[in-house]
């Protein structure tokens, strides 16, 4: 976890010397990329990943009483 | 076969549903309907129905609505297991309804700033839960840097249906905080670094699963799991997401690393590959790897007098090592075209309908197949 946590403070450092003009971004929003389409997935790992597996977390769902068969 | 007719019929109705429903939309709302259906090896079976609505009241202003409706169908117990289901009329299918509604509001503030509150209540006849949930987002270095912050705090009520009908609820409470960092690094490639903490306080056990306890001399009693009353969890993820323009697609590739105090460790690794076969029809392949240790209290044979008294004792196979794979296949289908020469139909432009498909299978010698579909609409 430690290891980690050094990777993202880096990764944050590294982010400032990065700057994509507005006008070049323009492929970023291809839904290809899926950047604002997660709530299908959240769906998924709520109700299946979360009742299968020991590790629940880092899914940004809300949860509590997930409606799923154990 | 016969199995996923009636779900397969019911996808098809939020689609229905949304052509009803889009006569009310203004520019910057997003409504989106979401159907799930699940059934496994176990003969267990989940059928879910959601509608979330985001509707703008003001210039920053975004009303949050998110209704769901689970029906679940979980099988007669044959045996003792880790089922988690009531005794009572064990012989027959249990079968439970849980509704849930998530209310909120999101407010900009600025070019860069965005805080949303939200308000989440979920009930089923065995169980409840009420949360609070508090984000910030803020955007940096010229919309290239997104930070947001997230915290939560949940009351739930575990319940226990007795094998009389009584019902009988134990409290946890579960706080979390999560840290999300979204950096573009380049024209075509967005980097994601995420960190959750959980912690959870109160009753952690199943109030149905049940152990077997041996003594010395191979004599065995049943009793009631018993997790321990807190636990810690720390959650890492890495995702990176890469644009290839000459071939029409995008390649997405995560991995996510966990550690809980019951010393439960977890590695992720997943991959998708997304890619236009036609002008609005999009292809994705999806495959996830997932392996975990072991809980330190787990065993696969409990003996001695202390399991069946204070001992920490588990049925829970998601305390269990194991590995996983997850294989996925989706469509989607960009309404987009269809607005593109027709100005009553401008609102499908960032809309979508996607059929998903995945099969599960573990080395616990459990497997389950999964269909879901959604559609989006978006002004």
């Amino acid at each position: 976890m430690r290891k980690f946590l050094v990777f993202v403070i880096l990764c944050v450092l590294v982010s400032g010397c990065v700057t994509v003009k507005s006008y070049e971004r323009e492929k970023l929003l291809d839904p290809i990329l899926e950047r604002k389409n997660q709530f299908a997935k959240q769906t998924l790992e709520q109700k299946f990943f979360s009742t299968r597996e020991g590790s629940l977390g880092g899914a940004s769902g809300i949860g509590g009483g997930c409606g799923c068969a154990k | 076969m016969r199995k996923y007719l009636k779900p397969v019929s019911l996808l098809l109705l939020p689609v229905l549903l949304a052509w009803t429903g889009v006569s009310a939309f203004a520019e910057g709302d997003q409504m989106s309907f979401t159907t799930y259906y699940f059934s496994d090896s176990g003969d267990n079976s989940v059928f879910t129905s959601s509608f979330n609505l985001a509707k703008k009241l003001m210039q920053q202003t975004v009303l949050l609505i998110d209704i769901e409706l689970d029906n679940v169908s979980v099988p007669a117990i044959t045996a003792v297991t880790g089922a988690t289901r009531p005794q009572r009329r064990k012989s027959e299918p249990f079968k439970k309804n849980r509704g849930q509604i998530i209310i909120g509001v999101e407010q900009g503030f600025g070019q860069n700033t965005t805080v949303a509150g939200n308000f989440y209540r979920s009930q089923e006849v065995d169980y409840t839960s009420n949360a609070v949930v508090a984000t910030l987002s803020q955007e940096m270095n010229q919309k290239n840097t997104t930070l947001s912050f997230r915290g939560q705090y949940n009351a739930d009520l575990v319940g226990k249906i007795s094998e009389t009908g009584e019902l009988t609820n134990r409290r946890k409470k579960v706080y979390t905080g999560a840290v999300n960092l979204s950096q573009i690094l380049s024209p075509t490639t967005v980097l994601d670094v995420a960190y959750d903490f959980v912690y959870l306080r109160g009753f952690l056990s199943d109030p149905y699963r049940q152990v077997r306890v041996y003594d010395a001399l191979g004599a065995s009693t049943i009793v009631d799991e018993l997790h321990p009353s807190t636990r810690a969890r720390h959650a890492g993820t890495l995702r990176i997401s890469q644009l290839i323009s000459s071939i029409r697609g995008s390649v997405i590739g995560s991995y996510r690393y966990y550690i809980d105090t019951w010393k439960v460790t977890s590695n992720t690794v997943e991959f998708k590959f997304n890619k236009y076969v036609f002008n609005d029809f999009v292809f994705s392949l999806d495959y996830r790897y997932y392996a975990q240790g072991g809980a330190s209290f787990y065993k696969d044979r409990y003996v001695g007098p202390q399991y069946q008294t204070t001992g920490l004792r588990t049925a829970d196979y998601k305390l269990k090592p194991f590995s996983s794979n997850n294989f996925g296949l989706s469509l989607t289908y960009l309404l987009r075209g269809l607005g593109k020469d027709n100005p009553d139909l401008e609102f499908l432009q960032n809309s979508a309908v996607e059929f998903m498909y995945f099969r599960y299978f573990n080395n616990l010698d459990f497997s389950a197949d999964i269909i879901q579909a959604n559609i989006k609409f978006s002004i």
